[in-house]
């Protein structure tokens, strides 16, 4: 018989050679430092403008809070003239597009891009091996998206402030959907839960465009849920058959019940039904309109009990790292299927 | 000498054949199916749950006009705190702002940024209709189809928008907004259509500058905000020359563009008085009733600076001019978009193949 001799292949190629993480850190930046950049330059542009606007509002408000006496007509015309000055910011619909926006531009074409241009057949034949690559990636860009975002919360969170100050005529609720998620670690998770929402888009559809809208429509899905629904049961309500409910409370739900019998009478507010047939002479001062609470307490002298479900405002920030808590959970998952798909994929 | 010969081109070829224009919207059709179904889809999913939010809002807006004329003092605020608080996340229009530039983005930028990104287009560009035809035929169908659709769904916008500007909310503290409300007035109308339209051509021509389809599409999404931003806040008040009134009764559903205030012919200060003169004139003047509207409130300061001896003016666009804005605005962005639009056909034709 022959003998057949291979070389004994060299001792350095049979131990792994150290993974070169730092390395990744260079190519990452390389590759994204357009995105990157476009990102700092929208969130520090968006900054300089909140802060410029802020100047004034903060102003305005000062103002009307140094007005005495409280509540006479100058002074609710200083409270006006405030609460009509950013009308295009105040509302907070504006930012609440800046984590999509992230999301949909550095998140979804992390991994489509590459697949749609064949270029992954380079980079994932690399020695650090497709599995690490992406993951290095996902991550290295995740952190930078969530810092970025983190320091400018910090600038809508001072935005805000005179909206939700005690010494505002009407406070806003801080846990009202659209202010919420702008403010305090929330809006830096939900910028980093649109960005694993585009990377695992853009590896399950491989192409950018589709996967940009895939991630525009998911998010906004999310943030309406979360908003209209999710939100509300964090922590279960305070229920409370007072009338006087704290006007910075976010009320998740009201009924009424036969004060009598603790039968349910209908939710929300009383019927036309109801209100027909029952009469309060003294609600509300003579020749002007009563309010709301006066109606109330004319149903409620009718034998019915009002019952609300609400979160006092004390509870902002146990929500907010709640919220922040949850899309943490929700983006590593996202990231880690992300990757797991890139391993598992025939090359 | 070999004497070449060469047959002689038959004659059929040497003139041109008709352009085959039908064709392009073959063409056309089957490239962009996929993108044009996608706007519908999403156009009508939102036409459909606009329908059921807007049935609720009209029939809030219904119940709160029968208990308020004659007023019922017992469910009257009942019903007009019902219809102020329902669907208050569309009442100022802040998201449906988005859908003009999200068509505009998504139609418009990828046409020619694909073709130049991914190199089709020196497949597309060589066919025997000619680039500059190709490029012009497909944005012009693109156009006029996504303009079409934009102006059905912005019926709908109208109808849902409507208790807003009813004249005589005010005095029953119902939602009053002026038909200028500016996250309003362009969702309105022709308004909807004409920006649809905008988008779109600055789409088209960002893909054809940038010649990448994500660059495009973030460079459209800021140029449209931009240009947004710049009409609403400066350019709209300026189509005619506002009305000029020292009255104090100014209708309710008038756009104030300015307001500033006069003291023996001379001009003193600007917008909301400053508070040291207040502080000095006005010493937490006397407590007014608070009365329903707005305007009541505001009456209350400008009498006390009045009797002051000075005097406050208003310019105002007046709420009758609405339509003339309307089509003032329309056909300014058709133009702006017929441009656009020629750019873009112009740089096809003129760059080297």
């Amino acid at each position: 018989m022959t003998a057949l001799t291979t070389p004994a292949p060299p001792r350095e190629d049979a131990s792994l050679r150290p993974v070169p993480w730092q390395r990744m850190g260079w190519v990452t930046w390389r590759q994204h430092r357009v995105t990157l950049a476009g990102v700092a330059a929208l969130l520090g542009a968006l900054a300089v403008l909140l802060w410029i606007v802020g100047l004034h509002v903060h102003q305005a408000y000062s103002a009307a809070a140094a007005c005495r006496p409280t509540s006479s007509a100058i002074c609710d015309d200083m409270f006006g003239n405030f609460s009509v000055m950013d009308g295009f910011l105040a509302n907070g619909f504006l930012l609440q597009a800046l984590p999509a926006l992230i999301g949909v531009f550095v998140g979804a074409p992390l991994l489509a891009r590459e697949m749609e241009t064949g270029t992954f057949r380079y980079a994932w034949t690399q020695g650090i091996g497709r599995l690490r690559w992406a993951l290095a990636k996902l991550v290295l860009l995740a952190i930078s998206v969530t810092v970025a975002s983190g320091l400018f919360s910090l600038v809508t969170t001072w935005y805000y402030q005179p909206y939700f100050a005690a010494s505002n005529p009407v406070p806003q609720p801080p846990l009202a959907p659209t202010l919420f998620d702008l403010r305090g670690v929330a809006f830096p998770a939900w910028t980093l839960a649109a960005f694993a929402i585009g990377a695992l888009a853009g590896m399950l559809i491989r192409r950018v465009v589709p996967a940009i809208a895939a991630t525009l429509a998911v998010y906004t899905g999310l943030v309406f849920a979360a908003g209209g629904f999710l939100r509300a049961h964090y922590l279960t309500p305070v229920l409370t058959s007072s009338l006087n409910v704290p006007g910075t409370a976010w009320i998740a739900s009201q009924w009424w019940t036969v004060t009598r019998s603790g039968q349910f009478a209908w939710a929300g507010r009383p019927p036309m039904s109801v209100l027909g047939n029952i009469t309060c002479p003294n609600s509300g001062p003579p020749n002007g309109k009563p309010t709301m609470v006066s109606i109330e307490q004319c149903v409620v002298q009718h034998g019915y009990t009002q019952w609300t479900s609400y979160q006092p405002t004390t509870r902002f920030w146990p929500f907010q790292w709640i919220e922040g808590g949850w899309l943490l959970v929700l983006s590593v998952l996202l990231i880690a299927v992300t990757v797991w798909l890139v391993r598992r994929r025939a090359a | 000498m070999t004497a070449l010969s060469m047959s002689a081109r038959p004659e059929e070829d040497t003139s041109l054949r008709p352009v085959p224009w039908r064709r392009m919207g073959w063409v056309t059709w089957r490239q962009h199916r996929v993108t044009l179904a996608g706007v519908v889809v999403f156009l009508g999913a939102l036409m459909v749950f606009l329908w059921l939010a807007g049935r609720q809002l009209h029939s809030a807006y219904a119940a709160a006009i029968a208990a308020c004329h004659p007023a019922n003092p017992l469910t009257c605020p009942n019903m007009v705190n019902a219809f102020n608080g329902t669907n208050d996340y569309l009442a100022n229009g802040g998201i449906l702002q988005a859908v003009p530039v999200l068509i505009g983005a998504f139609a418009g930028a990828p046409v020619l940024a694909r073709e130049l990104e991914t190199g089709t287009f020196r497949y597309a560009w060589t066919q025997g209709f000619g680039r500059w035809r190709w490029a012009l035929a497909k944005l012009v169908l693109l156009a006029v189809v996504l303009a079409a659709v934009a102006g059905v769904f912005s019926l709908l916008l109208s109808w849902y928008y409507q208790p807003y500007f009813a004249e005589g909310n005010q005095a029953v503290s119902l939602t009053e907004l002026t038909p200028f409300f500016t996250g309003l007035f362009n969702l309105r109308g022709i308004g909807f259509a004409a920006w649809t339209l905008a988008a779109f051509a600055i789409g088209a021509l960002a893909g054809m500058l940038i010649r990448r389809v994500v660059p495009a599409i973030a460079a459209t999404l800021i140029v449209y905000a931009g240009l947004a931003f710049a009409v609403g806040g400066w350019l709209r008040q300026a189509y005619m020359t506002p009305v000029v009134t020292s009255g104090l009764n100014v209708p309710g559903s008038a756009w104030i563009v300015s307001q500033w205030w006069t003291k023996g012919g001379r001009f003193a200060f600007s917008g909301f008085p400053p508070g040291r003169l207040l502080e000095r004139l006005c010493p937490a003047g006397p407590p007014v009733p608070v009365g329903p509207g707005h305007g009541q409130k505001a009456a209350g300061l400008a009498e006390c600076l009045t009797q002051h001896g000075y005097t406050q003016w208003t310019s105002y666009q007046p709420a009758s001019r609405f339509w003339l804005f309307q089509w003032i605005e329309g056909s300014g962005l058709l133009v702006l978009s017929v441009l656009l639009i020629a750019v873009t056909v112009w740089l096809v034709r003129r760059r080297a193949a």
